[in-house]
């Protein structure tokens, strides 16, 4: 119960500008580091599961066990991931990580596994007449015909974890989270406000940086998408 | 006391935490040693009076030389207290009673709690010992639950204690969370001890905005709250003193790893907690609270007007 920190009879305001001169290093600082922990949260995810999904895809017999095992940890509800972790290691940036990582798995690993299996038997068959080995084939052809997909995963991840970074704030991290949880701890709606603005604003500034690296990476699906 | 601040939800996270606590790592000692005076990590739970203590401990031992790390707002006591005695800090400021029936009931003892501070410590004491923490000299600072009128009322009563009451509580009406019926520090104490019997009981929450509110609007004439809160004087309200002990000493205590304790160490904590009062208490509550300045400048100002 947080009523205590509720003092009720007294009008807070939704924004006290004054305060948010005075703390704009405090709001900085989480910000920048609810970035930090995203970007390494998800640039970790996609390296893990780049190899991850690969295999899943080419070995069929493991695609199974993979999807379900991200999936599993997908549904450990957040609050209670960072809570088992903490014993193990500790109040740390690892925790926390450790948490935000293995959220992105399943989403990352998915869209690999499906953007993959999207590419047109027709393309395969083309790239092996052409005399492609199995290598090459997978980096010259399939993977870039499966970037779309790929990166509509790392958009859905990354958005995803701009949000459950703030839930980390719960294990003495978190970023903005920490401005929210202070606003609700005391009653305070101008930390609770800026920290759940400027969160939701940064997931809109990722998501369309994302969507731009996209179009630029993948110049021939602009000239599909178009027609 | 905080076992009524804390959260359903902190409970049941936590509950998952402790089971893998008891099966596994015991977690290194806190790193030590990158200061020639040692580094001590000082926790806090999530609410501001704690955060202040904190950062007053801290404040104080940062002073005379040591390096202080913090870990504010970690959670309600079912996540903190663990962490002391794994490692993972190396002090907080507890509450006697609170922590005394916590970690009883961890072990399967008995509680034994009482309204004798001194009592509660030496139990502390006896409990933890064993395990690598020590509690310091409980602070004249008490967070507990207290009965409150308002101001006015007490004015025109004349009423200073909580005996004082029993000539108009025939007419009274009596506030407290919906448990306040059954439990021992609450009405039935108020029967038992003071023979205080009220005309009514309305429940409300533990010293929370509802109460506030019915005292407002004028619902009750007596009501629960806690005896540090900030809201108490924001709302003209005062505390009666419990002259008959009913409520159980809930003093400021250090809890502190014995590994990072010293002669210098207990001194400084000592000293501040005897120069803290629940008046200076309920001040910088209200003022992190109601007027919503950093725990952290309210405890940096504490520390050096009391010239640590």
């Amino acid at each position: 119960m947080l009523a205590t920190g509720v003092v009720g009879a007294v009008d807070d305001p939704w924004i006290r500008w004054d305060w948010t001169t005075r703390h704009l290093d405090v709001i900085g600082a989480a910000l920048s580091q609810h970035i930090e922990l995203t970007v390494v949260a998800v640039g970790l995810g996609v390296l893990i599961a780049l190899p991850l999904g690969l295999l899943a895809w080419r070995e069929r017999v493991l695609r199974g066990p993979v999807i379900s095992l991200t999936g599993i940890l997908y549904t450990i509800p957040s609050l209670a991931l960072f809570s088992l972790l903490i014993p193990i290691t500790g109040l740390s940036i690892l925790t926390a990580e450790i948490g935000l990582v293995s959220y992105t798995l399943l989403i990352l690993i998915r869209n690999i596994v499906t953007g993959l299996d999207a590419v047109p038997a027709e393309v395969r068959e083309a790239a092996r007449g052409m005399g492609y080995r199995p290598r090459k084939q997978l980096f010259q052809v399939e993977i870039p015909l499966a970037i779309p997909s790929i990166m509509a995963g790392i958009r859905i991840a990354t958005v995803t974890t701009i949000g459950l970074v703030t839930v980390t704030a719960l294990i003495g991290e978190g970023g903005l989270g920490s401005l929210i949880y202070d606003g609700l701890l005391r009653d305070f709606k101008t930390p609770l406000l800026i920290g759940s603005v400027l969160s939701v604003a940064l997931a809109l500034v990722a998501d369309l940086s994302l969507s731009g690296l996209q179009r630029v990476i993948t110049p021939w699906s602009r000239g599909r998408a178009t027609t | 006391m905080l076992l009524k601040r804390s959260s359903v939800l902190g409970a049941s996270m936590v509950a998952l935490a402790l089971i893998t606590t008891a099966c596994g790592s015991t977690g290194g000692p806190a790193s030590s040693s990158s200061s020639p005076k040692g580094t001590i990590t000082i926790a806090s739970f999530n609410f501001s009076e704690s955060i202040i203590l904190a950062h007053i401990y801290g404040g104080a031992l940062k002073n005379k030389g040591y390096t202080v790390n913090y870990k504010d707002k970690l959670g309600n006591r079912e996540i903190v207290e663990p962490a002391l005695l794994s490692g993972q800090i190396d002090l907080y400021a507890g509450y006697a009673a609170t922590d005394l029936t916590f970690a009883e009931g961890k072990l399967g003892v008995t509680a034994d709690a009482s309204s004798d501070a001194a009592h509660n410590v030496e139990r502390l004491n006896a409990v933890l010992n064993p395990k690598g923490v020590k509690a310091l000299d409980p602070s004249p600072a008490v967070d507990q639950n207290a009965f409150a009128v308002t101001k006015a009322e007490a004015d025109s009563n004349h009423l200073v204690k909580l005996s004082d009451v029993s000539s108009v509580a025939s007419g009274w009406t009596l506030g407290g969370p919906p448990e306040c019926p059954q439990r021992p520090f609450c009405q039935p104490g108020l029967e038992q001890t003071y023979g205080l019997h009220f005309k009514g009981f309305k429940a409300l929450d533990a010293g929370g905005p509802l109460t506030y509110a019915a005292f407002k609007s004028s619902a009750i004439n007596i009501g629960l709250v806690f005896s540090s809160d900030g809201g108490i004087s924001a709302n003209n309200l005062v505390v009666l003193q419990d002259d008959k002990h009913l409520q159980q000493a809930d003093n400021i205590v250090p809890l502190i790893r014995s590994a990072v304790d010293n002669s210098e160490v207990t001194s400084v904590l000592n000293s501040v907690d005897a120069k803290l009062n629940t008046i200076d208490l309920t001040n910088m509550n209200k003022s992190a609270d109601v007027d919503k300045n950093d725990p952290t400048d309210i405890a940096n100002t504490w520390v050096t007007s009391h010239g640590f």
